[in-house]
C-alpha cells in the first residue's frame, strides 16, 4: 500500500503546486484479502481567498462557504464513520488513517477567536449551522462534548494569523451515518453525483460496506502571496465482494448447489454425499457494475485532467487481466502495481477483473501500530478501562500521542493508572508508567460541563505489547438526563492516537473503536411510584395524629349505645332486622 | 370512622333503643370540645396561612405586567391616525416673493380641492422659508423649480430622473395676479403634483385600507379615484414585495442542466448593475451579496418537460407551470446564514436541446416568484464546438462573459426593486426610493403595532403562559417608538419615521417570539391530579369532615343557645 500513499503525496504536491486548478476528483480501488475492494474517492476544489471572502462561489460550495465564514472557522475537519477498519487482515489505513473519524461523527475546527468564549460560541455556531447542512446531530455537541486538544492535531493549511486560531474537537460517537448524510455530500459536489466517479455513490451500497468513512476538509493553502481555500471530500469504502454482487432482486444468500461445490477430494471422508469444500484459491472476479450497481456516466468535465492523476486507478497484481471500457486510455504508474484509466467524456466506463489463480500477492503494509481499547469489570459502579498497544515492529520502537475523551458520568482514577509490558516471550511485567510515558496533559472533568480529557505521550519498545489500565467510576444521571433507550447504554468515544513517523512526514492516525459503558439505569416509573408512597406515608401519619387529637375516646358499650342513637345506628339496625325476616321466610318455604 | 364513634357532644334526653343496656358515655367536657375546636382551627391556620400561600408561590407563572389597553389601543388605530404630510419646495428665482407667495397659495388651495385622501396630503413652501426651524424641518420630498421661458404657448413640465427635481418651464404671462383666486399655471402645477403622487397615495390608501388602523383612520372617501388598473397592480406589487427587513441577502445563481456554462462574469456584473441599485437602496436596508453556481440542475420530476413548438423553432414553458421550475428539493438554495431574509435571483441556462427556451404565452424569458426572488432565462449563442463531430456538434458556451449577462442583471436590479416594493412611477429613481421610505414606514408602524395587538390577544387568551420580564421591556420600547414614529410621521421627517418604525418593529417581534413564552409549559390538568390526589386525597378528607363537624357543632351551638 506505500504506492497508494506515494500516489496520494503526489497528488498532494501535483495540487499544492498547480494553484490554478480547480476542481480535481480522482478513484482508487485496490482488492484486499481475503475478498474485499477498497474504493477511495477523492474530490478536490479550490477557490481563492479574495472570491471566497467576497462570497462569490464556483466550485466551492456556497452553502458551506457561508457557514464557515459566519462562524470565523478557518480550517474545517468533518467526518463521518461507520464500521471497523480491520487492520490485521487490511494492513494500514488508506491516506494514513488522515481521511478517517472514530465511529459515528467527528468535527474538529480552528476557530479565529479573541479568547476562548467567543471561540466557544463561534463553535456552537458552527455545530448548529453544520447540523442543518448535513442532516446530522451535531447540534448535540455542546460543551461536555468538546474538548480542546493539545497536542493530538496540528493545522493543516497555510494560516496567516496563527495565534488568534483556536481548536476545538468535538465527536458524536453513537451517530448513525446514513444517506441522508451522503446526499448533503454530494450536494456540495460541482458535478452533483451525476457525472464523473461520484455518479458511482449510492446509499444502497455505500452503508452496506464493511467500512466506510466520508471526510470533509477546509483549509487555506498559501503559493506566496496567493491564498486559496481548499475542500477536500473524500470518500473511502471497503466493499465485501461477494455481498456487493449478490443480485438486488435476490439479496439473500443461498447455499451453493451441489453440482457446483468444489470439494477437497483428498479428505478420507470424500464421497458422493460428503464434501469438504475448498476455499477458492483465485482472486476473485468483479466489475465497477456489479459492485456498485452502475456504471460511470462520463467524466465530469469540469476536472482538469493534466498530469498522471488520472482519473481512475487500480492498485492490482500485474498479471491480471483487466477490461476497461474501449474509450479510456491506460497507463501504467512506474510501480508495477499501479494501471490508471482515463473517463470517456460522455459514454458510461466500465472496469471488469476477470478470475484468476492468485500468483502474487500484493504486499500490504504493516501498521506501525495497533490499538484496542475496551471495558473491563463489572457491576453498576465501578469499571476499568483498558487500552492494548501492539508495536509489530522486531526493531524500531513507536512515539505516539494517545488522545481520548470521557464523558462526564465516567470519572477516571488516574492515580490507578498502570502499564503492563507483554514481550514476543509472552512473559507479562509491570512497569511504571513513567517508563512509556513521556507526556502527560490531562484535564478531569466537571460534572455536566465539560469531559474528562487526556493526552498521553507514550513510547510502545519494539515487539511488545503494552497494556494500560485505570479504573473508572460511574456518576448517577439525573432523571431527566437519561436517553429514551437508557438501557442500551452510553456511547465513549474512540481514542484518537497520533503516530509520528519520521519517514513520512506527516503524522499517521489511528482511532479505536468507540464503546458502550452500561451506567445504572432506574426504572423510569420512579417519579410517580416516589409520589404516590410518600404520599401515603404522610397521609397515614397525618391521618393518624389528626384522629388522635380530634376524636373522643369512649368504651366499646358506650360506643354501641351511641351508635344505636345515631340515625345511621337506627337505619342498620332495621336493615339487619329486614334481612333476618328475608331470611327467616326462605328458610320457611324450605 | 369518625361518625361512628361519636357524638360531637349533643345533650341526649331520650333513649329509644331498648337493645343495648349499656348506658351512654357521660357528655363531654367543654374543655374538649375547646381543645378540639383549636386543634382544627389550627390545622386549617397551617394550611391556609402557611401551606397555600407557598403553594401558590412555587407553581405560580411569572407574567410581567403588560400595558394591554394601550396596546390593543395602538392595534385599534385609536393611539395614532398614520398622516403623511409630503413637503414640496418651490424654487422661484425669478419670481418676487409676493407673486410667489401667491402662486404658492392658489396652487395649495387647487391642491386641497383636488384631493380627498386625508391621511396623504402635499404641503408646499418656498426654499428660502426653510431657515425659520431647522430642528424642526421636514424631509423635502420634490423640488419644483419655476423657470420662465418666453416663447411658450402654455406651462410644460420636466422630471429630471437622476434627483428630485421638476422643472416647470412657463411663459412669463402666466403669473398669477394678486387678486385672482385661480391661475392656468397653479392649477398646472397642481395637476403636474397630484399626477406625480397618484400611485403613492394609491398605494398608501391600500396600506391603510388593509389594516384596522387605517380603516379607523381613513373609512370616508379614498379609492374611488383610483383606477381598477392601478389598483389592482398595487395589490399585485404589495402582495408579491418582500416583509420589511433590516438586511437582505441577495444570492444570485447560475443553474445550468449540463457542465456548461461553469462560469460567469460574475463581480463586474454585480458591480455594474446590482452595486448602483443596492447603493440608492442603502438608506433604507442592508445588502449582502452571494453568488454561485450549480451545474447538473436537473428540473423536479414532476415538472412538465418544456415543449417543442414547431412553428416558431422554440422551447416553451406553460405558464401555470412556471411555480414548479425551481427543484426545491434538489437545487442548493439554503437561504443565508445570518438575520434576514434571502431573495434568490436565478439565471438558468437551458440545455442545448431545449434552446432556445421561452414562456409559451408571453414568450417571456423572466418572472418574479413573489416574496421569493426572481428567474431569467438566459438563451446564449450556441457556439460549436472546434472537433466539429456530427451530432453532439452544440453545446454551450463554457463561459459567460459579462456583455451576455447584461440582459438578465438588468432585469434582475428591476426584480429587486419591485421584491422591495418600489411603486412603478414616477421616472425618478430618488423619487421612488422616497416614496419606498414613506410606504415602509407606514408598513411597519403598521405591522408593529398590529403585532403589539396580537401579542395583547394571546396575553389576555392564555393565562398559563409565563410573560418574562424582557417582553415588558420590548412592550415599552416598541411603544415609545411606535409614538416617536408616528410624531415624526406627522411632522414629514420620513426617515426617521422609518427609523423609530424598524426598532418598533423589531422589538415587537422579538416580545412576539420570545422563546420561554412560545415554548409553553405542557403540564396538562391529568398530571396535576396524578400528582395531587395522593396526597391531598387522604389527608384532606379527615381535615374536611372535621372542619364541617366542627361548623355543624357551632351552628347547633348558636340554634341552641337562641331557642333556649
Amino acid at each position: 500500500m506505500t504506492t497508494f500513499f506515494l500516489f496520494a503525496l503526489i497528488l498532494v504536491t501535483l495540487s499544492a503546486a498547480s494553484v490554478a486548478s480547480n476542481y480535481h476528483e480522482s478513484l482508487h480501488l485496490q482488492p484486499l484479502p481475503p475478498s474485499s475492494l477498497l474504493a477511495s474517492f477523492n474530490f478536490k476544489s479550490n477557490t481563492t481567498q479574495t472570491s471566497f471572502k467576497k462570497q462569490h462561489f464556483q466550485y466551492f460550495p456556497r452553502a458551506l462557504g457561508q457557514i464557515l465564514q459566519h462562524a470565523n472557522t478557518q480550517e474545517l475537519h468533518l467526518r463521518f464513520t461507520t464500521g471497523r477498519w480491520d487492520s490485521e487482515s487490511w494492513g494500514s489505513r488508506p491516506w494514513d488513517g488522515a481521511k478517517e473519524g472514530g465511529t459515528g461523527v467527528e468535527l474538529w475546527a480552528w476557530i479565529d477567536a479573541q479568547d476562548d468564549e467567543a471561540a466557544f460560541a463561534k463553535w456552537i455556531t458552527l455545530t448548529q449551522s453544520l447540523s442543518g447542512l448535513f442532516c446530522a446531530s451535531l447540534n448535540f455537541i455542546d460543551s461536555t462534548r468538546t474538548t480542546r486538544p493539545v497536542a493530538s492535531f496540528e493545522p493543516a493549511g497555510d494560516h496567516l494569523a496563527p495565534e488568534n486560531l483556536h481548536l476545538l474537537h468535538g465527536t458524536l460517537p453513537g451517530e448513525v451515518v446514513c444517506t441522508e448524510n451522503l446526499t448533503p455530500f454530494l450536494k456540495l459536489l460541482p458535478c452533483k453525483g451525476k457525472a464523473g466517479v461520484a455518479s458511482l455513490l449510492d446509499g444502497h451500497k455505500l452503508f452496506d460496506a464493511a467500512w466506510q468513512s466520508m471526510s470533509i476538509d477546509v483549509r487555506p493553502v498559501c503559493a506566496g502571496q496567493e491564498c486559496l481555500v481548499q475542500i477536500d471530500q473524500t470518500v473511502d469504502i471497503v466493499l465485501d465482494i461477494d455481498r456487493s454482487k449478490r443480485s438486488k432482486d435476490n439479496p439473500i444468500p443461498r447455499p451453493v448447489p451441489g453440482d457446483k461445490l468444489v470439494c477437497d477430494t483428498s479428505k478420507p471422508y470424500y464421497a458422493r454425499d460428503t464434501c469438504y469444500p475448498l476455499e477458492n484459491p483465485g482472486e476473485k472476479a468483479w466489475s465497477i457494475t456489479e459492485l456498485f450497481g452502475r456504471s460511470i456516466s462520463g467524466s465530469c468535465p469540469l476536472a482538469d485532467s493534466q498530469g498522471p492523476d488520472e482519473a481512475v486507478c487500480l492498485h492490482i497484481g500485474p498479471e491480471r487481466e483487466v477490461r476497461p471500457s474501449p474509450e479510456s486510455v491506460e497507463t501504467k504508474l512506474m510501480d508495477e502495481f499501479t494501471r490508471c484509466f482515463t473517463l470517456p467524456p460522455s459514454t458510461p466506463f466500465d472496469l471488469a477483473v476477470s478470475e484468476q489463480e492468485a500468483q502474487s500477492n500484493i504486499p500490504l503494509d504493516e501498521p506501525l501500530l495497533y490499538a484496542e481499547r475496551t471495558i473491563v469489570g463489572h457491576g453498576q459502579e465501578r469499571g476499568g478501562m483498558r487500552i492494548i498497544f501492539d508495536n509489530p515492529s522486531p526493531s524500531k520502537s513507536v512515539d505516539f500521542m494517545y488522545f481520548e475523551t470521557l464523558p462526564w458520568f465516567l470519572r477516571p482514577y488516574i492515580h490507578t493508572l498502570q502499564a503492563t509490558i507483554t514481550g514476543r516471550d509472552g512473559i507479562r511485567r509491570q512497569i511504571r508508567t513513567s517508563e512509556i510515558i513521556k507526556e502527560t496533559f490531562y484535564r478531569p472533568g466537571i460534572d455536566r460541563e465539560r469531559g474528562t480529557q487526556l493526552e498521553l505521550g507514550l513510547s510502545v519498545p519494539p515487539a511488545s505489547r503494552v497494556t494500560l489500565n485505570y479504573d473508572f467510576e460511574k456518576a448517577i444521571l439525573r432523571y431527566t438526563e437519561y436517553p429514551p433507550d437508557a438501557n442500551r447504554g452510553f456511547n465513549v468515544a474512540p481514542a484518537v492516537i497520533k503516530v509520528s513517523s519520521p519517514e513520512a512526514g506527516r503524522p499517521i492516525y489511528l482511532r479505536t473503536t468507540s464503546l458502550l459503558l452500561p451506567l445504572p439505569t432506574p426504572d423510569f416509573s420512579m417519579p410517580y411510584n416516589v409520589i404516590i408512597l410518600t404520599s401515603t406515608v404522610i397521609a397515614l401519619a397525618f391521618g393518624s395524629i389528626f384522629n388522635l387529637l380530634v376524636r373522643r375516646f369512649v368504651t366499646v358499650e358506650e360506643a354501641s349505645a351511641l351508635r344505636a342513637q345515631t340515625l345511621k345506628g337506627r337505619l342498620a339496625g332495621k336493615i339487619v332486622a329486614l334481612r333476618d325476616k328475608i331470611r327467616g321466610k326462605s328458610s320457611k318455604v324450605e | 370512622m369518625s361518625e361512628k364513634y361519636e357524638n360531637q357532644g349533643t345533650p341526649q334526653t331520650t333513649i329509644t333503643s331498648t337493645a343495648s343496656a349499656s348506658s351512654l358515655p357521660p357528655p363531654e367536657k367543654p374543655s374538649a370540645i375547646r381543645t378540639r375546636f383549636k386543634v382544627v382551627a389550627a390545622f386549617w391556620a397551617v394550611i391556609l396561612f402557611l401551606g397555600f400561600p407557598i403553594w401558590w408561590k412555587t407553581t405560580s407563572i411569572y407574567r410581567a405586567e403588560l400595558p394591554l389597553q394601550e396596546m390593543l389601543d395602538w392595534a385599534g388605530g385609536k393611539s395614532c391616525r398614520p398622516v403623511l404630510p409630503v413637503e414640496i419646495e418651490f424654487e422661484t428665482p425669478s419670481l418676487s416673493d409676493v407673486e410667489a407667495q401667491q402662486l404658492l397659495r392658489t396652487t395649495q388651495h387647487t391642491l386641497d380641492d383636488l384631493n380627498e385622501f386625508s391621511a396623504h396630503h402635499l404641503r408646499l413652501k418656498l426654499a428660502d422659508e426653510e431657515a425659520q426651524q431647522i430642528t424642526e424641518k421636514a424631509d423635502t420630498a420634490l423640488t419644483v423649480r419655476l423657470l420662465a421661458q418666453n416663447d411658450l404657448p402654455s406651462p410644460r413640465s420636466e422630471l429630471q430622473t437622476d434627483t428630485t427635481t421638476l422643472d416647470v418651464f412657463y411663459p412669463p404671462s402666466q403669473i398669477p395676479l394678486p387678486s385672482s383666486a385661480n391661475s392656468p399655471l397653479s392649477s398646472f402645477i397642481a395637476g403636474e403634483l397630484q399626477r406625480l403622487f397618484a400611485e403613492e397615495k394609491a398605494t398608501i390608501a391600500q396600506i391603510l385600507s388593509n389594516s384596522a388602523i387605517g380603516a379607523a383612520a381613513s373609512s370616508n372617501n379614498q379609492a374611488q379615484q383610483i383606477s381598477p388598473q392601478l389598483a389592482e397592480s398595487i395589490t399585485k406589487r404589495l402582495r408579491r414585495s418582500m416583509k420589511y427587513a433590516e438586511t437582505y441577502h441577495l444570492a444570485f445563481s447560475l443553474f445550468t442542466p449540463g457542465s456548461a456554462p461553469s462560469s460567469w462574469d460574475i463581480e463586474s456584473a454585480v458591480q455594474e448593475y446590482i452595486s448602483p441599485v443596492v447603493q440608492a437602496l442603502s438608506p433604507i436596508s442592508n445588502f449582502t451579496i452571494d453568488t454561485q453556481v450549480q451545474l447538473y440542475a436537473t428540473f423536479s420530476p414532476t415538472t412538465p418537460a418544456p415543449e417543442y413548438d414547431e412553428a416558431q423553432g422554440i422551447w416553451t414553458l406553460q405558464e401555470e407551470n412556471l411555480s414548479a421550475f425551481i427543484n426545491a428539493a434538489e437545487w442548493p438554495l439554503n437561504p443565508s446564514i445570518g438575520a434576514g431574509p434571502t431573495i434568490n435571483f436565478i439565471l438558468y441556462v437551458p440545455s442545448p436541446d431545449h434552446f432556445p427556451l421561452l414562456v409559451k404565452e408571453s414568450k417571456a424569458t423572466s418572472w418574479i416568484i413573489p416574496q421569493w426572488g426572481g428567474v431569467f432565462i438566459l438563451n446564449p449563442p450556441l457556439p460549436t464546438r472546434p472537433d466539429t463531430n456530427s451530432t453532439k456538434s452544440l453545446s454551450n458556451p463554457p463561459h459567460l462573459p459579462r456583455t451576455s449577462l447584461r440582459p438578465a442583471f438588468l432585469t434582475f436590479s428591476h426584480q429587486l426593486l419591485s421584491l422591495l416594493g418600489t411603486p412603478s412611477t414616477p421616472a425618478s429613481l430618488p423619487l421612488r426610493l422616497q416614496t419606498l421610505i414613506r410606504i415602509r414606514a407606514a408598513t411597519l408602524l403598521l405591522s408593529a403595532s398590529s403585532t403589539l395587538g396580537s401579542l395583547a390577544r394571546l396575553t389576555e387568551s392564555l393565562p398559563s403562559i409565563p410573560i418574562p420580564a424582557p417582553v415588558s421591556s420590548s412592550v415599552s420600547t416598541t411603544l415609545s417608538h411606535l409614538s416617536a414614529s408616528c410624531e415624526s410621521l406627522r411632522n414629514g421627517r420620513f426617515r426617521d419615521a422609518l427609523a423609530s418604525a424598524r426598532v418598533a418593529e423589531t422589538e415587537a417581534e422579538r416580545s412576539f417570539f420570545e422563546k420561554s413564552m412560545v415554548g409553553q409549559v405542557y403540564f396538562p390538568d391529568e398530571h396535576k391530579v396524578a400528582v395531587y390526589l395522593p396526597l391531598l386525597g387522604p389527608i384532606g378528607v379527615p381535615l374536611v369532615l372535621g372542619l364541617l363537624k366542627e361548623v355543624r357543632r357551632i351552628i347547633i351551638g348558636w340554634k341552641g343557645a337562641r331557642s333556649g
